[in-house]
C-alpha cells in the first residue's frame, strides 16, 4: 500500500535518513501518483538534501494536484519559492512567494510568516544579482577578478561531483564540500568588494537603516507596514499578532480589533525602494 | 516567531549605545539577561548603590513581557562592591518581584524593549521617597507561588 511506505518514510525522516525517505515516497509515488501528500513530503526531503531541481517539480505537481486556489497549496508554494532560490532563479521565487503571501494572508494559513520570509530573501537575491551586474560594469578589474573565483569554484564543483559519480566520497560528504566551496567563494568575493570599495575614493556607502522604516515589535525593515489607529505603522506579522493577543492599540492602549488596521501603501513604497536599493538591509 | 532575532537586535543597539546608570552583565544566551542599574539622582534610599535586574524572555517576547525582577547577589569578601540588594519601594516586594502596570500581561506593550523597562525601573525608583515594602510583604514572599505576570497586582497607587 502507497501509504504504508509514506509512513515508513516518514519515520526515516524523522530519524534524519533524508535518502532513505526520499527512496520511499518515491516508492508510494510510484504506486500512486495522484496523492499530493507524497510530493509535499518528498519535497520536504529533497529541500534537506538541497536538491532544488526535485524540490521544484514536486512543489510543482504537488500545486497541480491540490489546485491553485486550494489553500492546501500554499506550503507547496513555499517549496518552490525555496527551490527556485536554490536555482538562482531569484525573480520567479518572488512572483510565485508574493502572489502566495497574498493568498495566505486572505486565507488566514499558519504559512503567512514563512512566505512573509521568502518574500524578503527572493527580494535580497534580486537584488544581490543586480548589484554584482553593477559593480562589474562599474569596474572591469573586480569583474575579472569575480569572475576568476567564479572559475575556479566551478572547477572545484566538478572536480566533487566526479569524485561523487566514482563513488570515492558520499552523499553526505558531498553536500558538505559542496557547501564549504561554495562558502569560501562567497567570502572570497565579499572581501574583493570590500577591497574595491576600499580603493573606489569615498564611494563606500555607510550601511544604516533609517528607524521610520523599521517595525517596533520584530526590529526588522518593514515589508507589509499597516497602520494603528493612534498613528503608528507595524509590519502586519507581528501587529496582528499583538492585537489579536491584546485587543489593544500597543501605543495608546485604546481597545482596537484586527479589522482596524489599514496598509499604509506610501511606506510600503519607501521600504521597497530602499530595500531595492540597498538589499543587504534584509539581513540586516 | 521572531524572539531571538528581535532579541539579538535589542543586544546590538545596546553594545553601541545605553543610557546613563544602566548596564549589561549577562546577555549571552537569548533566554535571560541581567542588568545592573542605578540610581542617578542623590535620592537618601538609593544613593550609592546598584541593583541587578532579570530578565526572562519566553519564545513570544516580545508580544508577551518579558518576567522581569530584581535578584540579590551578595558581596564577597574579595570584592564588596559587587553587593546587589533588593531596593526598598512600596511596589518591590522583597523576593525581588516588582509590581509595574507594563510588566503585566496587561499591561505590556511590544513597543517596549529591555532598555525601556530599565528606564521605568529606573525612574519608578528616582520618584519614591517611601521607605517601605509592599503592604504584606512577609505574607506573599512566604506563600506567593505564582509567576510574576500571572498575579493581579492592584495598580491603583500612582502616587509611587
Amino acid at each position: 500500500m502507497s501509504f504504508e511506505l509514506k509512513e515508513r518514510g516518514n519515520h526515516l525522516y524523522k530519524d534524519g535518513d533524508y535518502n532513505g525517505a526520499e527512496e520511499l515516497y518515491s516508492q508510494a509515488i510510484l504506486k500512486n501518483p495522484r496523492e499530493p501528500t507524497f510530493f509535499t513530503n518528498r519535497a520536504l526531503t529533497r529541500t534537506k538534501l538541497e536538491k532544488w531541481a526535485g524540490v521544484e517539480q514536486d512543489a510543482r505537481m504537488a500545486i497541480e494536484l491540490y489546485g491553485q486556489k486550494s489553500p492546501h497549496s500554499l506550503k507547496s508554494r513555499w517549496y518552490l519559492a525555496q527551490a527556485l532560490l536554490g536555482l538562482q532563479r531569484p525573480q520567479e521565487a518572488y512572483e510565485i512567494a508574493i502572489d502566495a503571501y497574498r493568498a495566505s494572508l486572505a486565507a488566514k494559513n499558519s504559512q503567512t510568516e514563512n512566505l512573509s520570509k521568502i518574500v524578503l530573501r527572493a527580494k535580497q537575491a534580486i537584488w544581490a544579482a543586480k548589484e554584482t551586474a553593477r559593480l562589474r560594469e562599474m569596474n572591469l578589474t573586480l569583474a575579472t577578478v569575480e569572475q576568476l573565483v567564479e572559475a575556479d569554484l566551478k572547477r572545484a564543483l566538478d572536480d566533487l561531483q566526479g569524485q561523487l559519480d566514482k563513488g570515492e566520497i558520499g552523499e553526505t560528504g558531498f553536500l558538505e564540500d559542496q557547501k564549504a566551496l561554495r562558502e569560501d567563494a562567497e567570502r572570497n568575493i565579499q572581501n574583493v568588494r570590500e577591497a574595491f570599495r576600499i580603493a573606489s575614493n569615498g564611494e563606500i556607502r555607510e550601511r544604516v537603516v533609517p528607524d521610520y522604516l523599521v517595525d517596533g515589535i520584530t526590529f526588522e525593515i518593514m515589508h507589509d507596514p499597516v497602520i494603528v489607529p493612534s498613528g503608528t505603522s507595524f509590519d502586519r506579522i507581528g501587529i496582528v499578532k499583538y492585537v489579536e493577543q491584546s485587543g489593544v492599540d500597543p501605543i495608546t492602549r485604546t481597545p482596537m480589533t484586527v479589522n482596524d488596521l489599514r496598509p499604509n501603501y506610501a511606506l510600503k513604497a519607501a521600504c521597497e525602494d530602499f530595500l531595492t536599493k540597498n538589499g543587504w538591509a534584509v539581513d540586516w | 516567531m521572531f524572539a531571538s532575532k528581535r532579541l539579538s537586535k535589542e543586544l546590538i543597539k545596546m553594545q553601541e549605545h545605553l543610557p546613563p546608570g544602566i548596564s549589561i552583565v549577562k546577555s549571552e544566551n537569548l533566554e535571560e539577561w541581567q542588568m545592573d542599574i542605578k540610581v542617578l539622582d542623590d535620592n537618601p534610599l538609593y544613593r550609592d548603590e546598584t541593583y541587578r535586574l532579570k530578565f526572562t524572555f519566553g519564545s513570544k517576547y516580545p508580544i508577551e513581557p518579558p518576567e522581569v525582577q530584581f535578584i540579590e547577589v551578595p558581596s564577597t569578601e574579595s570584592a564588596p562592591e559587587s553587593k546587589r540588594p533588593i531596593p526598598i519601594h512600596p511596589h518591590i516586594y522583597s523576593n525581588g518581584i516588582i509590581c509595574l502596570d507594563l510588566l503585566s500581561s496587561a499591561g505590556w506593550s511590544p513597543v517596549q524593549t529591555v532598555e525601556s523597562v530599565c528606564m521605568s525601573i529606573q525612574s519608578m525608583l528616582t520618584a519614591n521617597s517611601r521607605n517601605e515594602r509592599p503592604p504584606g510583604d512577609s505574607d506573599f514572599v512566604s506563600y506567593n507561588r505564582r509567576r510574576p505576570r500571572d498575579i493581579n497586582f492592584l495598580y491603583d497607587d500612582d502616587n509611587v
